[in-house]
């Protein structure tokens, strides 16, 4: 026999407005009936209004830990991309959103993570520390990330430079890079209107790639940014 | 007095003198104790230490007392729901601190549980109410197998049926007293006397405690402590024993002698219980439920061992709860 393991929730004592804005959040029952609700919705309401297709699903690597990388052009891209992932994957799938933008009030964060089950990176703040933190995170609990290396969303629906964060993140480790081209997000909702329009949705999802050998430094850094740019490029060219 | 009046009618709230001598006996308490604590910090007999403790044991209590006595004066309906929640949010402590949350078809049984056990209690059902704890038992070592993960089996299984024995069997049983036609007055009883109980114990401890009780388990505790809120304790818990039981068979002096030594000593292995979870967790609190003052498992640990054994010992010797009120209200056939 196995001696006895306890493993408190990560977030023990921390107060409810901590609890929402730290990357160490974990949901008990009451928190995963409500996402599941949640996600059976977005998934009928992506269907039927923007008739959701995902292409290379067999891409999708087994085992988790693994990122979901994709252009970034609307507030549609997190979902579309969690949208695509086996209902067993969603569960432990994050998204990473804006902290400025997400988590500022404490009814912003409640509904990111609740219907989002987003973790924060703050904008100013995504150093090393941050990023560390969220790496921790990802390989401990062995879930899913899913996040847009070009740190905002591209005003003219173009893909844009990708950051070196997404390399710090990865760099020297064997965890997958899912790289994924997000079709139509940014005609039915592009970042200057309030509220969605109709328009197709569909997703491209390329094979996943790792960078073992990339060592850990900007220059490693900056070459998995510009390889991955280039693969999530050949997603969409196969579009 | 008709099911009805019993589960939501307020009127009748002060006809037992031992609700309305609690009821004002708290107030006065919850106002006199600040104010008396600063006066004696001013005059030096109180030092600036215990005078902050107290203080805060205060205004944690300015927050709790209307939560209890709200419920328990408003009627038995009230009583049962909000001892509903309190084992949900429990259970959300419990199961966080020991990771019992990760295992969700577990975690989901024990919620069920709750949930029929405030069921029963409000239909006033005693043989649904009994089979709910032997039940899920089983069936927490049931669903337990669907994960196909053998390793940690036992270990999810025995974090089960520990959620339900202390919220299920413990606050299940502080529930089900609220079929009673005198429910008010044996609720305040069993309420007051484990409250006091942690009261007297913190008092003659701090007068009279050399020997630690168990230094492992909780530091803090000594036999000063123990023995000073046993004696105390008893003596409160039988001298109002005996207006709430009159012409039964608990009032004798025999009868509430021994409720009162069960009254102090459950409640100081409750308070004990939570020690050991704590410590063998290796954490402070159970969580932050309320602001300042720790989880509710930390406020309301001496009720988990109490309620059973009172709720017990009285339906033996007096006997029976609400024998007299309408059974099944809800689901008779």
């Amino acid at each position: 026999m196995e001696p006895w393991e306890y493993r408190p929730a990560q977030d023990l004592g921390l107060s409810r407005a901590e609890r929402l804005r730290s990357v160490r959040r974990e949901v008990g029952l009451a928190g995963w009936l409500l996402s599941r609700l949640a996600w059976a919705l977005i998934r009928a309401y992506l269907r039927l209004r923007h008739r959701l297709r995902i292409e290379g699903r067999e891409n999708l690597p087994e085992a988790t830990p693994f990122v979901m990388i994709a252009n970034h052009a609307s507030h549609f891209d997190a979902i579309t991309l969690c949208a695509a992932l086996p209902a067993q994957q969603r569960v432990s799938a994050f998204p990473i959103a804006a902290g400025d933008t997400f988590f500022e009030t404490d009814a912003a964060a409640t509904f990111a993570t609740i219907v989002m089950n987003a973790l924060p990176l703050w904008r100013r703040r995504c150093g090393a520390h941050a990023l560390d933190a969220l790496r921790t995170r990802l390989v401990e609990d062995a879930c899913v990330f899913v996040l847009f290396p070009e740190g905002t969303r591209a005003r003219d629906g173009r893909l844009g430079t990708f950051k070196a964060g997404i390399g710090r993140l990865v760099a020297g480790t064997s965890i997958a890079v899912v790289p994924c081209y997000i079709d139509g997000a940014h005609t039915a909702w592009p970042p200057d209107r309030r509220f969605p329009g109709p328009g197709r949705l569909r997703v491209s999802i390329g094979r996943p790639l790792s960078f073992e050998q990339t060592e850990n430094r900007r220059a490693g850094w900056e070459s998995i940014a510009t390889e991955l740019r280039q693969a999530v490029e050949a997603c969409a060219r196969r579009t | 007095m008709t099911a009805a009046e019993r589960l939501w009618d307020p009127g009748s709230a002060f006809d037992h003198p031992v609700t309305l001598w609690t009821t004002v006996v708290l107030i006065g308490l919850l106002l006199v104790a600040p104010i008396v604590t600063l006066a004696l910090a001013r005059i030096g007999i109180v030092g600036p230490e215990t005078r902050a403790d107290v203080l805060v044991r205060c205004k944690g209590w300015a927050i709790l007392a209307p939560a209890i006595l709200g419920p328990i004066l408003l009627g038995s309906f009230w009583v049962i729901g909000a001892t509903c929640v309190l084992a949900l949010l429990c259970h959300n402590e419990l199961s966080r601190a020991t990771g019992l949350f990760r295992e969700r078809l577990v975690s989901l049984v024990v919620v069920l549980a709750i949930f029929a056990t405030a069921l029963s209690a409000a239909d006033h059902w005693y043989s649904f109410f009994t089979a709910i704890w032997p039940v899920s038992c089983a069936v927490v070592a049931a669903v337990a197998i669907l994960p196909d993960r053998p390793q940690g089996y036992v270990q999810r299984t025995a974090l089960g049926v520990l959620a339900l024995s202390l919220l299920v069997g413990g606050l299940g049983h502080f529930a089900y007293i609220a079929n009673d036609a005198l429910f008010r007055p044996i609720l305040l009883w069993l309420l007051v006397g484990v409250q006091l109980n942690d009261v007297f114990a913190y008092v003659t401890g701090r007068a009279f405690g050399r020997r630690k009780l168990c230094p492992a388990t909780s530091p803090n505790k000594t036999l000063g402590g123990a023995i000073g809120a046993l004696i105390l304790t008893t003596c409160v818990s039988a001298y109002v024993g005996h207006h709430v039981f009159e012409g039964t068979g608990m009032d004798t002096p025999a009868a509430l002698l021994g409720a009162g030594v069960l009254i102090s000593l459950s409640g100081q292995l409750g308070d004990l219980v939570l020690s050991s979870v704590k410590r063998d967790l290796d954490i402070k609190d159970m969580g932050t439920t309320l602001p300042g003052h720790g989880g509710l498992l930390d406020r309301f640990d001496s009720l988990l061992i109490a309620a059973p054994l009172v709720f017990h010992y009285v339906g033996y010797l007096r006997p029976g709860f609400g024998l007299d009120q309408p059974m099944r209200i809800l689901t008779a056939p």
